[in-house]
């Protein structure tokens, strides 16, 4: 109850600013100051253009289902492999130092070795999703697994916990926390490979289309396809947030 | 008839007290020699306090006991077992609570029968009972952060009796919890303990805390830790339901207690 009310006067604050960003926006682009910066209406309306004769609707169907083919395997993987490494010095030892490297790496650096191991085809997409995904969830998962306090785990040795009952009753719930922050962030990530992937190697969905009206200066049309990108990265983060607030109510 | 079973069923019915028999037990730390030739008897259904300066090993002793932590040398023994890991004849109660944040107070309480592979609707109905012997009734569905330590503890004290074990080991059960909730929940630790007879260990750091609980206190001398003196506290029982901590008996008890302690300091 009580954390419901600042809760929904921060919401509203963040209405209020974006709504008077968006009014700003829209003033500037009738004062007719740059070619680049369109009144917010008149995207609107070439969005709704765009929706109605499907080139947003084909080009997001194909990006979002890149985004499940790489994400969810980022997910079921940085999640074991977190888990792993962080339960198992051993494990640990062995993959810490690729995994940090690899997460310092720029990722931009790796499409070449993409492009060939995948080709240019839509698995090319989902890879890159997978690449910038999934550092950041066997980082996090690692740590919360890292940080269980010992004492829970002491007590539940002292009840006869057997491996796999320290497992699945300790570590994996007091990580639980620091693994969905790393899902919660991981899908960020993962919306911005999704646009990097499509944009910088293969060519298709929404990705191609920011190519092609950047290229045609059709600005409106850019921001319309802009302006779906950070609808997918807004629900795609609201979905995980809810997922999180699901799973670790207690806290 | 059937034999008497030291076995703790995890169903109804109070299991028989047992000895703890401490055997030459000896233990290091790298370069620190926690325990060195710990020889201690504890009899059935005693209540026992350790005690002693900072390092002088009571916990690792505690823990010995209950087969969290393996000695060098030496052996337990409770009842006729030789301790070698933890059992269901002990349950330890920890001086941060241990409990789990993510669970409420009816799943923590639980959590000792669920790991003992109790049955849902078994672990639920003792775990209820010993919620309200605890006087957290009406609790079930807090969570931990939601309870005061004192609380908190209760919790603690609940999961270790609704396993029903022969032997209670108390960690410094009471060292983060204030001083009124200390004394009320002492009272309350007395009344479950008469009504079910269990062999307790208790470790504190508190001389009145020792001679108010215990039937014996046993001292323990630091680095390395060794058993240096063992004083009976013949005060009567129930203590809680008298006038027991004002009586010059036990100032006197605890004043022996503070006269060897301070030679240790």
């Amino acid at each position: 109850m009580d954390t419901s009310a600042p809760e929904t006067g921060q919401g509203r604050t963040t209405l209020i600013a974006v709504g008077g960003l968006l009014i700003a926006w829209e003033i500037v682009g009738r004062l007719g100051v740059s070619l680049f910066v369109p009144p917010v209406s008149q995207i609107a309306v070439v969005w709704w253009t765009l929706v109605r004769d499907a080139t947003i609707p084909r080009a997001a169907a194909g990006s979002l289902l890149s985004l499940v083919k790489g994400f969810v395997p980022a997910v079921v993987l940085g999640v074991s492999i977190g888990l792993a490494m962080g339960r198992f010095a051993s494990v640990r030892y062995v993959l810490a130092g690729p995994i940090n490297t690899l997460m310092s790496a720029p990722l931009s650096a790796l499409v070449p070795v993409l492009i060939a191991l995948f080709g240019l085809r839509d698995t090319v997409v989902a890879a890159t999703v997978f690449m910038f995904s999934f550092f950041v969830i066997v980082v996090n998962t690692e740590t919360g697994v890292r940080g269980t306090d010992r004492s829970l785990i002491e007590m539940a040795r002292m009840f006869g916990a057997s491996e796999a009952g320290l497992f699945w009753r300790i570590y994996l719930p007091a990580a639980l926390p620091a693994l969905m922050l790393g899902v919660r962030l991981g899908v960020i990530q993962a919306v911005k490979g999704m646009v990097v992937g499509e944009m910088l190697i293969s060519l298709v969905g929404l990705g191609e289309r920011l190519v092609y009206y950047g290229n045609t200066f059709l600005i409106t049309h850019l921001y319309a396809v802009i302006g779906s990108v950070l609808i997918i990265a807004l629900a795609a983060a609201q979905l995980t947030q809810a997922l999180d607030r699901a799973l670790v109510r207690w806290k | 008839m059937a034999a008497m079973s030291q076995q703790p069923a995890s169903g109804a019915g109070a299991p028989v007290p047992v000895e703890i028999v401490v055997d030459g037990v000896s233990k290091r730390y790298g370069p620190v020699q926690a325990l060195v030739d710990i020889k201690l008897r504890i009899a059935a259904g005693e209540f026992v306090t350790l005690i002693g300066p900072s390092g002088c090993g009571k916990t690792t002793l505690l823990k010995t006991i209950g087969g969290l932590v393996a000695a060098d040398a030496g052996r337990v023994q409770i009842g006729d077992r030789v301790v070698s890991r933890p059992t269901r004849q002990c349950a330890m109660v920890f001086q941060d609570f241990a409990l789990l944040p993510w669970a409420t107070v009816q799943r923590n309480v639980e959590f000792g029968l669920l790991l003992q592979g109790a049955p849902p609707a078994d672990r639920a109905q003792r775990a209820r009972r010993y919620i309200k012997r605890v006087g957290l009734g009406g609790f079930e569905d807090a969570y931990p952060s939601q309870l005061s330590g004192g609380m908190q503890q209760r919790v603690g004290l609940a999961r270790a009796l609704a396993v029903n074990p022969q032997v209670l080991l108390m960690d410094e059960p009471f060292a983060s919890i204030d001083e009124q909730t200390r004394r009320l929940f002492q009272d309350d630790l007395l009344a479950l303990w008469s009504e079910e007879r269990k062999t307790v260990v208790l470790v504190t750091h508190s001389m009145e805390e020792a001679i108010y609980l215990s039937d014996r206190v046993v001292v323990l001398s630091p680095r390395p830790g060794r058993v240096h003196t063992t004083l009976d506290v013949p005060l009567p029982r129930p203590r809680e339901l008298s006038e027991v901590r004002g009586s010059g008996d036990f100032a006197r008890l605890v004043d022996d207690l503070w006269k060897i302690l301070r030679k240790l300091q």
